[in-house]
């Protein structure tokens, strides 16, 4: 049957694009300026807005009658130029981050691009259309399509059960696995459920395997040709539920172990760093004191605390220096904004402002700080540096000097990493230098001052631990001659996720201008971006396998409606519509994907926590972390099944519009 | 359009359009470059009610002419005209509620759905109509006692024999009432005494239902006993009368 062109279906698809393309635009600019949504966010809503107007387009269009693919192809055609112009015309902002303004090269790719996914979004907003029916009168029902589309899976009460007893029995024993070593670890927080529910799974999954040998047994007794056979399209069945579970465990094992891995960096980041910073444009600071109380009234702020923060050089007595970045912090304060006095595995964080207090001999460690620090490598640090303190006081730098004298020098806070390094422990001496010295006749004479040190950190981050030091505030403002002035102030807010929205309060409950707010996004950008854009792609390729899986579908219904073609010729007779044939597939299509995504989100589930709880250990001395993180983001699971879901639908397309093409006569004259 | 229809039985007490009228109806099939002109020109008409046979030698289209005129296959050329609508004129979606509610269709081989039983097959073409389960289910139940199957219906047509298959099939073609059945050879696959009792019963729901109906067959015997006997010759129905 050849339809002819519909000037209304391309008129209205075009129409619909626009509006989608123009509502993208809209709120790129509306949204980014007006909220405090952070770019990713308002870029996600933007173009989820078009894409869904995309889809409508091609709804719309299906309305005219099929998938109308002619007219949706000249729609997007015309929609390239169109779209180029109106880019043209507002000069969006740019993609890259070379310039702030689209270019011409920038917007043209643009516009193919809107033309390229109006096309493809706008098919499969029609095959929504087609679903229904929308050509006459659309037709939203589909009680007995499910009924045929149940037989054709073999999906009885009986098989149901059993598949649901596979999919529980798998993820539960593993499930289980993890609780087991808990308990043999002699973990606390494992309720009587806990200990039931692994004995379940464990025990269900025992069964399953109990019954598969039995029925093997069984069919081994059964004479020649008394075993009942399986059509080929039910094995396929089998292997495309499969194929998906696979790829949606996979998808969502490894996005969790990333987002663990984002979280743990997240956390050792705030911890250490506070939620955002207080800067001012100019240099002077020196009115903090009556700043901070302002701060501190700010709704959501929880704490502030005044910091200083300069580049210098420690050196140990050896006269090893390496550089680090020293800050002046305020003891009293600092445990509002960040973790840092959770963070002191030797000493006291308190001995920086009165290092008369620190021993002349040599401080135990504290014991359990972090679980991290065990084994032989933490072992073999304590014996380089506390052990070499404690046997051989007279090889330390604090030996040569007069004790009066130590108990005058100023104290010192270095992470585990620079004590390490620099063989030191609390209560040695090391020296500071900073390079803003006083002008010399060849320019700025570097300053020195011996610290001793007061405490030894430890915030799981490497870059932390080898590369910060922290003295008082006071201390700070005499070594670097700034007199009252301080760098700016560390805050804390009730929400991390706010940082942004808050700060921006913070700042304008100061009057704004010279004020300004840094969240912690904004100061690990990069670091931010790289781990997201490293999700992103291993997002990208581990859908290829849940898109592998699809074509298993794909094939699974080829086969179905080759086997099925005599049934339909005949429903056809009977007055079955395209619409209901084509919803038969789909239904199939669609159930085979979703009991594989249910499958999948719960190995996955239960892979997680196995792996929580039986903790697989890293090489901490590769990733400084010595168990793999995991962390089980509901959000991501559910875009996981979103996905997968979306994938099968669109591979039930071709096999389902097919079916429903073909005539009542065509699977008649069969035999 | 004028061409002169052939073997209507009475032009003058026949009310003003017939229930099926085909108008010069042509059927080609092609292999290849290869035609194979089956319907050429047939023309013919049925008025409501009325109960005609269909005979003819194998392979001369009989099959072909029933699908043409149940709107199942489309003609080459020619016109199928319902109480005057042209069916070839009808949308996918009215062609489909054509075939579902005006027109029951029996197969040579019953082509009953497999995984259903007796009662669920009788009921499609109601469920296929988007009436209540209970009230799809309530119209087959009826029409299974009708074809005398009234103790069979929770079987699935596996389990049933070839004459009750037929029955079942026939019970299906009639659940939503239809003004028009298409029998194409419905007792071909069955013995003599069995294809004798179905006829009986087609003529019985005939007489009982007044739903007209052409009714396709080799048994010379039970042709002749039908009120209008066609016959299809060299692609044109022809009037036995
Ligand atoms: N799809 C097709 N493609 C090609 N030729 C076809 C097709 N369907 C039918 N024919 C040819 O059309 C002719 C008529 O076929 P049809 O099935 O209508 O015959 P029939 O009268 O019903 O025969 P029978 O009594 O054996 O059922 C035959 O020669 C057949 O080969
Ligand atoms: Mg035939």
């Amino acid at each position: 049957m050849k339809t002819r062109f519909s000037f209304g279906a391309a008129a209205s698809a075009l129409v619909v694009a626009l509006l989608a393309f123009g509502a993208q635009l809209g709120l790129r600019h509306f949204v980014g300026e007006k909220t405090l949504l952070s770019p990713d966010a308002v870029l996600a809503i933007s173009f989820g807005v078009e894409a869904l107007g995309l889809l409508a387009a091609g709804f719309v269009a299906s309305f005219f009658g099929g998938l109308r693919s002619r007219e949706q192809f000249v729609s997007a055609l015309l929609l390239v130029p169109i779209a180029f112009g109106i880019l043209f015309l507002v000069k969006p902002p740019s993609f890259s981050y070379d310039r702030f303004y689209a270019d011409k090269p920038e917007m043209l790719v643009w516009a193919l691009f809107v033309g390229a996914s109006a096309f493809l979004l706008g098919l499969w907003g029609a095959s929504a259309g087609l679903l229904i029916g929308a050509g006459k009168k659309p037709d939203l029902a589909f009680a007995y399509e499910i009924g045929i589309a149940r037989t054709h899976l073999r999906l009885t009460r009986q098989t149901a059960l059993m598949l649901l007893w596979i999919g529980l029995s798998v993820p539960g024993a593993l499930f289980g696995a993890g609780i087991l070593t808990d308990w043999h670890a002699g973990a606390r927080d494992l309720t009587l459920w806990h200990k039931v529910g692994a004995c379940a799974g464990l025990g269900s999954l025992a069964l399953l395997i109990g019954y598969w040998i039995r029925t093997r047994v069984l069919n081994a007794r059964l004479l020649p040709g008394q075993a009942k056979r399986r059509p080929a399209t039910l094995v396929m069945t089998f292997i495309s539920i499969a194929g998906v579970a696979v790829g949606v465990w996979a998808l969502t094992v490894v996005l969790s172990v990333m987002s663990g891995f984002e979280a743990d960096l997240k956390q050792k980041i705030i911890g250490t760093n506070a939620h955002a910073m207080l800067l001012k444009f100019t240099d002077d600071f020196s009115d903090w004191k009556t700043v901070i109380p302002t701060v501190r009234a700010v709704p959501d702020v929880v704490g502030a605390t005044p910091f200083i923060l300069n580049e210098v050089i420690i050196a140990n007595n050896k006269g090893s220096p390496s550089g680090a970045e020293l800050k002046g912090i305020d003891v009293a304060s600092v445990g509002t904004v960040s973790e840092l006095p959770k963070q002191v595995i030797a000493g006291d964080l308190a001995w920086v402002e009165t290092p008369q207090n620190i021993p002349m001999t040599a401080v135990a460690p504290h014991a359990g700080v972090s679980d991290q620090l065990s084994g032989d490598d933490y072992q073999e640090y304590l014996d380089s540096t506390f052990g070499r303190r404690r046997d051989h006081p007279e090889e330390g730098s604090a030996s040569k000097i007069d004790p009066s004298a130590l108990t005058k020098m100023p104290g010192i806070c270095v992470g585990k990493e620079m004590s390490h390094s620099l063989r030191i422990w609390v209560g040695d001496v090391i020296s500071v230098i900073t390079p803003l010295g006083e002008m010399g006749p060849t320019g700025p004479i570097p300053r020195q001052k011996a610290f001793r040190v007061a405490c030894i950190l430890y915030s799981g981050m490497y870059e932390y631990d080898s590369k910060f030091a922290y003295i008082a505030l006071t201390e700070a403002q005499s070594f670097f001659r700034m007199k009252d002035n301080i760098v700016g102030l560390e805050m804390k807010f009730r929400d991390v996720d706010q940082a942004r929205g808050v700060g921006r309060k913070v700042v304008a409950a100061l009057k704004g201008f010279p004020f300004r707010s840094k969240d912690w996004a904004d100061l690990n950008r990069n670091l931010f971006s790289a781990l997201k854009l490293e999700k992103l792609a291993m997002a990208i390729i581990l859908t290829f396998i849940v898109l592998v899986a699809c074509f298993n579908i794909l094939s699974t219904l080829i086969m179905l409606v080759l086997e099925k073609t005599k049934e339909i010729s005949i429903l056809k007779a009977m007055g079955a519509r395209d619409a209901s044939v084509m919803k038969i597939f789909v239904i199939e299509g669609v159930t085979i994907g979703s009991i594989g995504t249910a499958i999948g989100l719960m190995m996955g589930l239960a892979s997680c926590s196995f792996v929580q709880r039986f903790g697989l250990r890293l090489d901490s001395d590769v990733y400084y972390i010595s168990y793999l993180p995991v962390l089980v983001d509901a959000g991501q699971f559910a875009l996981v099944a979103c996905v997968s879901v979306c994938l099968t639908y669109l591979a039930t397309l071709y096999p389902a519009i097919k079916a429903s093409r073909l005539s009542p006569v065509d699977g008649l004259r069969e035999d | 359009m004028g061409e002169p229809i052939i073997g209507t039985q009475s032009i003058s007490s026949a009310p003003a359009l017939a229930l099926l009228e085909a108008r010069a109806v042509h059927k080609s099939y092609w292999l290849g470059q290869k035609e194979i002109h089956v319907l050429r020109g047939a023309s013919f008409s049925l008025h409501a009610g009325e109960m005609a046979s269909l005979v003819g030698p194998s392979g001369v289209g009989k099959s072909t002419f029933l699908h043409v005129i149940g709107t199942l296959d489309p003609a080459t050329q020619g016109a199928v005209l319902f109480e005057g609508r042209d069916a070839t004129a009808f949308s996918e979606e009215e062609l489909a509620r054509f075939r579902n509610e005006t027109i029951g269709f029996v197969f040579q081989s019953h082509y009953l759905l497999p995984e259903f039983t007796a009662l669920e097959n009788a009921a499609m073409p109601a469920l296929i109509l988007r009436k209540p389960r209970e009230e799809a289910l309530a119209a087959a139940r009826e029409v299974l006692q009708l074809v005398g199957l009234g103790h069979r219906i929770e079987h699935k047509p596996g389990e049933l024999s070839g004459g009750e298959q037929q029955r079942v099939a026939l019970a299906r073609a009639l659940v939503l009432r239809p003004r028009l059945l298409l029998a194409d050879e419905p007792t071909g696959n069955l013995d003599e005494a069995t294809g004798e009792g179905i006829h009986q019963l087609l003529t019985e729901l005939n007489q009982k239902l007044g739903i007209a109906a052409i009714v396709v067959t080799h048994n010379q015997r039970l042709a002749e006993r039908m009120p209008r006997r066609l016959r299809l010759h060299e692609g044109l129905v022809i009037d036995a009368a």
